[in-house]
């Protein structure tokens, strides 16, 4: 059974089409990446798929449980982290813990075990009796990312956990992330940052204008979507070598620059076989004096900007 | 049921922490005192030759009377300044998303609401009425225990009509202002109709004239009043429990 299952799901507001005919399934136990530009839809699939918001047509199921709004049933299998999460103020992280577990119904016991590990999962023991109107963005995200685990839910939904967030901010979110997958629960984080999902996710959906771009592993995507690039760097200039490459039909793209004296091309091949063999051979042939030579597979940010920005064309 | 009470505790908390309740509380009970205190000082605050009209004696039915008109007056505000942001604060603010992501009906969410206010403003008449009981049988005499109590029975269920109103409003729109000002022109409209031949008996804004002739003891019951006044209350509640429920967050 998926963790998260979706048909043709489309959410219209107004004349805008926020979704369209979204069909997704994401297995249990992976953390599914949700990639896509600022109002590509990700927020919106969000809010469906946790009861918050309504589809205007098609269905989702998660956790085997039919998507129906405000239904209390899916919710007690569930958590979810908003992109910008929102407390009150006059609580401290120990008492707003507190009064989420109540919401699930928990045993005081349960909910002071409980609160002891999350707090120490997202590092805010030490500051578990502060008020939260005094904590930092970076503090603010962690928080919600414990509210969001309280019930121990079978999938966890993150909207841009990391967005706005400063570095160190980030770098504390994500490590959070990383530990949550030992947690064996199914996460789906929505995110325009790409090196991000890149660092933590299993599988990516990408979704451009409401419409599922893409949706597989990130390795498989980098061999499927974008060529693989050859840098090469000489000590001299390499400029008599770039004419001859571009004339050779097994050549895509090559493109140079120059850093210090490091002279540097990049070569993106068509046929990355015959680039093996003769590429060697070719600069062998030059006389040039070589520093490095590799085979280099393209960033999920290079494949992102192939796959969205072709469309955009 | 058990999420209602949970989020009863938070709300009722919420207003102690950030002191809205004391603020009520405090308002109520420096009126409960100054009613009767005004009316027997008027006299030397105001000397007799600069008026035109001679200010009465007053007795202590009327120091009721000007407390139950003030609870009327002044309740009306307090009640839509306090409740307005009650939903749609949580909605501009993004809390009700992350509450109302975990098993929570939205009308235990509503209802908490409305419950936790009016918990609030009820201790707020005790404490304004206890006040100005006390003063009152000082300055004045006893105005009677019986009426005093009906009065200001009848003055709290008008407040309680106008947190319904106010809440149901709050359910409605985003903003708090927006909601503050829906519930102002509706509730000053209600209490404008008190004074209208014909709908003054079912009108809940004629329950304050009702709790000012039960304290001075003269005029009749208006038992159409009290009727049509739950009911609207119910009708409000379960409005806003409806619009809201339809709402996406």
């Amino acid at each position: 059974m998926p963790a998260i299952s979706c048909r043709g799901l489309t959410k219209h507001y107004g004349s805008i089409v926020a979704l369209d005919n979204l069909d997704l399934t994401i297995e249990d136990k992976v953390i599914f990446g949700f990639l896509g530009p600022n109002g590509a839809g990700k927020t919106t699939a969000l809010k469906i798929f946790t009861g918050l918001s309504r589809a205007t047509s098609g269905k989702a199921w998660i956790a085997g449980e039919e998507v129906v709004s405000h239904s209390c049933s899916l919710q007690s299998k569930i958590g979810y982290l908003p992109e910008e999460p929102a407390f009150y103020n006059w609580m401290t992280a120990k008492e707003y813990l507190t009064f989420v577990g109540r919401l699930f119904s928990f045993s005081s016991k349960e909910i002071k075990t409980r609160c002891g590990e999350l707090l120490e999962l997202v590092d805010l023991s030490r500051d578990a009796s502060r008020r939260i109107s005094t904590y930092s963005r970076g503090m603010r995200q962690r928080l919600g990312i414990a509210q969001a685990l309280m019930n121990k839910p079978e999938v966890l939904f993150l909207d841009e956990p990391c967005s706005a967030l400063d570095p160190l901010g980030r770098a504390e979110v994500l490590d959070t992330l990383v530990r949550l997958k030992e947690q064996a629960a199914t996460i789906f984080m929505s995110s325009h940052i790409l090196a991000d999902v890149e660092r933590v996710c299993d599988i990516v959906g990408i979704i451009d204008r409401g419409k599922l771009v893409v949706e597989s592993g990130v390795e498989e995507l980098r061999q499927r979507f974008a060529h693989p690039v050859f840098e090469i760097e000489f000590e001299e200039s390499a400029a008599p070598l770039i004419g001859l490459l571009e004339s050779l039909p097994w050549v895509e793209k090559v493109s140079s620059e120059r850093e210090d004296n490091v002279f540097k091309l990049r070569v993106s091949a068509r046929d990355v076989a015959t680039a093996k063999a003769e590429l060697p051979r070719i600069i062998s042939g030059s006389g040039l004096t070589l520093r490095q030579y590799q085979l280099v597979l393209p960033t999920l940010e290079e494949v992102f900007i192939e796959l969205v920005g072709n469309k955009r064309d | 049921m058990s999420s209602f009470f949970v989020l009863f505790r938070k709300e009722f908390k919420g207003q102690l922490r950030t002191y809205r309740f004391l603020i009520v509380v405090a308002v109520f009970f420096v009126f409960g005192l100054g009613t009767p205190l005004l009316l027997k000082y008027l006299h030397a605050l105001i000397p007799a030759e600069e008026t035109v009209i001679g200010i009465p004696e007053f007795t202590s039915a009327d120091a009721v009377q000007s407390f139950i008109s003030s609870l009327g007056q002044l309740g009306l505000v307090a009640a839509i300044l306090v409740a307005m942001g009650s939903v749609a604060g949580e909605r501009e603010s993004g809390t009700a998303a992350i509450t109302l992501s975990k098993p929570v009906g939205s009308g235990s969410f509503i209802l908490a609401k409305l419950a936790a206010l009016s918990v609030s403003f009820g201790a707020a008449i005790i404490v304004g009425a206890a006040g100005c009981y006390l003063y009152t049988v000082v300055l004045f005499g006893n105005p009677g225990g019986l009426n005093f109590f009906i009065a200001n029975l009848l003055g709290a269920l008008y407040l309680l009509f106008c947190l319904a109103v106010t809440v149901m409003y709050s359910s409605f729109v985003k903003s708090p202002i927006a909601a503050g000002g829906l519930s102002f022109v509706t509730l000053v409209a209600i209490a404008g109709t008190a004074g209208l031949p014909g709908i003054k008996y079912y009108s809940p804004g004629a329950l304050v004239s009702w709790a000012e002739n039960v304290a001075t003891a003269g005029g009749p019951n208006s038992w159409w009043v009290l009727l049509v006044s739950v009911v609207l209350i119910i009708m409000a509640i379960v409005m806003g429990w409806q619009v809201f429920k339809k709402k996406e967050l």
